[in-house]
């Protein structure tokens, strides 16, 4: 017979608890009650048969729980039997949990959609524009898809010249979520000037088992991580998935994210025409407005000289008037002075039978000037003769008779 | 001259007219200006063909060092 410590004890019962009861070879299935968190950090939940007694308490912490989990739930718990020394008890340490049954994919991501809208992933607020002529896009999908085919098929009829990086990966399977998480990853670790301007992610529709991969939180994750706007487009008009939600713009199928992204360029050809038009309008409207102002320019400046040559008539008429009487003011004066000088023209004296005696060039008007025996002429009104002074004043040589 | 570039001008000198200064001069330069831009956006337009080149990622086995590179498919 052994003695033993309790702490010894407790030891072997777990050392014969786990090799006996080995967790690869054995999963426990139940329904989950009493589901809860502590601190944040460690999760517990009690496993019981339908309607029957036998509790198995499980225990794990957040980081092994990678699916959302819930009271009623079924799951299938894996991990091994375990005694708290510290305080006695026996517990399930649960190393995997899975949830099983009618509807527990829908519920699992019922429960990843409500924890990642609560954190704020969906947010409207942080949904990034779209550029509005996309010249370089990044294209995540699976090169066998038709979902490729389609997006391609629909860009090229909307629009060309884009560069397309096309990073091929699995979209459903066991590596499809760490392939997608790779790509995404890889687009935003691009240096600036070679990024990208979109990310696009398409898979065709499918069953929601189909569609893990793009509900997968770590892919959801990573869309709401891409430093590049995402546009996603999965499945058909119906299907949903987390990364749609998560993703910028949300495309309700692969040729309708083609749509979103590139604009027609029959569209875009046509909006060219209307500017040009435009411009040719507004050109001819603005000509055609200053032709009216140099035509009212014009107009102002002739009926301006029209004014003004009238006023200028009237001033010519008034200066011809005034000039007129002027002239024949001067006219009678002249006549006047005409007359005046007539009557004093020493022709027309000589005329009634006067003469002018002149000494020399001087006319002689006092008769006392001259000497007897000098000579004088004396001019008539025609011809002139010399005569010999005589006698001055009844002095001089005596009359012979 | 890239696409969105010189839509963007254009539609800057669309807004100059709608804002209409009126200057004849100034509205004749835009407007050839707008010509040219118009030009180039058609020829860009004119593109049928969008450039697809394929990513090889680390889990292909055309690069085994890790490293992404780029590829230009055919």
């Amino acid at each position: 017979m052994r003695i033993l410590h309790v702490s010894e004890y407790l030891a072997l019962v777990n050392d014969v608890l786990r090799s006996e009861l080995p967790s690869e070879e054995m999963t426990v299935e139940g329904e989950i009650s009493d589901f809860r968190i502590s601190q944040g950090k460690w999760v517990s939940f009690d496993l019981k048969d339908d309607g029957g007694e036998a509790v198995l308490k499980c225990f794990l912490t957040v980081w092994q729980m990678h699916v959302p989990l819930e009271d009623g739930l079924r799951a299938r718990v894996r991990g091994c039997p375990n005694v708290y020394p510290r305080y006695g008890t026996f517990k399930f340490s649960v190393q995997e949990v899975e949830l099983v049954g009618e509807g527990a994919l829908r519920r699992t991501y019922e429960l990843l959609k409500k924890k990642l809208q609560a954190e704020g992933l969906f947010e409207g607020s942080r949904k990034r524009p779209l550029p509005r002529f996309p010249e370089r896009i990044a294209l995540i999908t699976s090169p066998d898809a038709a979902a490729y085919g389609d997006f391609l098929r629909v860009a090229r009829n909307r629009w060309g010249g884009a560069e397309i990086l096309f990073f091929p990966t699995p979209v459903q399977g066991r590596d499809a979520p760490a392939r997608l998480v790779s790509a995404l990853a890889f687009f935003s670790r691009m240096s600036e000037g070679e990024r990208p301007e979109v990310v696009v992610l398409i898979r065709g529709g499918g069953a929601l088992e189909d569609l893990h991969a793009f509900n997968d939180e770590s892919v959801a994750r990573a869309v709401f991580q891409s430093l590049i706007p995402v546009v996603c487009g999965v499945g058909h008009e119906r299907d949903e998935s987390l990364c749609d939600f998560v993703a910028d713009v949300r495309a309700s199928t692969p040729s309708n994210a083609a749509e979103r992204l590139f604009p027609s360029r029959v569209d875009v050809a046509r909006e060219v025409t209307s500017i040009v038009r435009f411009m040719e309008d507004q050109l001819t409207s603005s000509a055609a407005e200053r032709h009216r102002l140099i035509a009212d320019a014009a107009r102002t400046m002739t009926f301006a000289l029209e004014r003004n040559r009238g006023r200028f008539e009237i001033s010519v008429r008034w200066l011809n008037e005034r000039t007129s009487s002027w002239c024949q003011r001067w006219d009678e004066r002249l006549r006047q002075q005409e007359r005046v000088l007539g009557s004093v023209d020493p022709k027309r004296v000589l005329a009634r039978g006067y003469g002018i005696v002149t000494d020399g060039r001087r006319v002689v008007t006092d008769a006392s000037t001259l000497a007897s025996g000098r000579e004088v002429t004396v001019q008539l009104a025609r011809g002139s003769f010399e005569a010999e002074v005589i006698r001055v004043n009844g002095r001089g040589r005596q009359k012979l008779l | 001259m890239p696409f969105s570039k010189a839509f963007e001008e254009l539609e800057g000198i669309t807004r100059w007219f709608e804002e209409g200064s009126g200057d004849l001069e100034e509205g004749l330069k835009k407007f050839e200006r707008g010509l040219e831009l118009a030009q180039v956006c058609k020829r860009y337009l004119s593109q049928v063909e969008n450039r697809i080149r394929e990513i090889k990622d680390r889990f292909s086995e055309t690069v085994l060092d890790g490293e992404e590179t780029l590829d230009r498919s055919p």
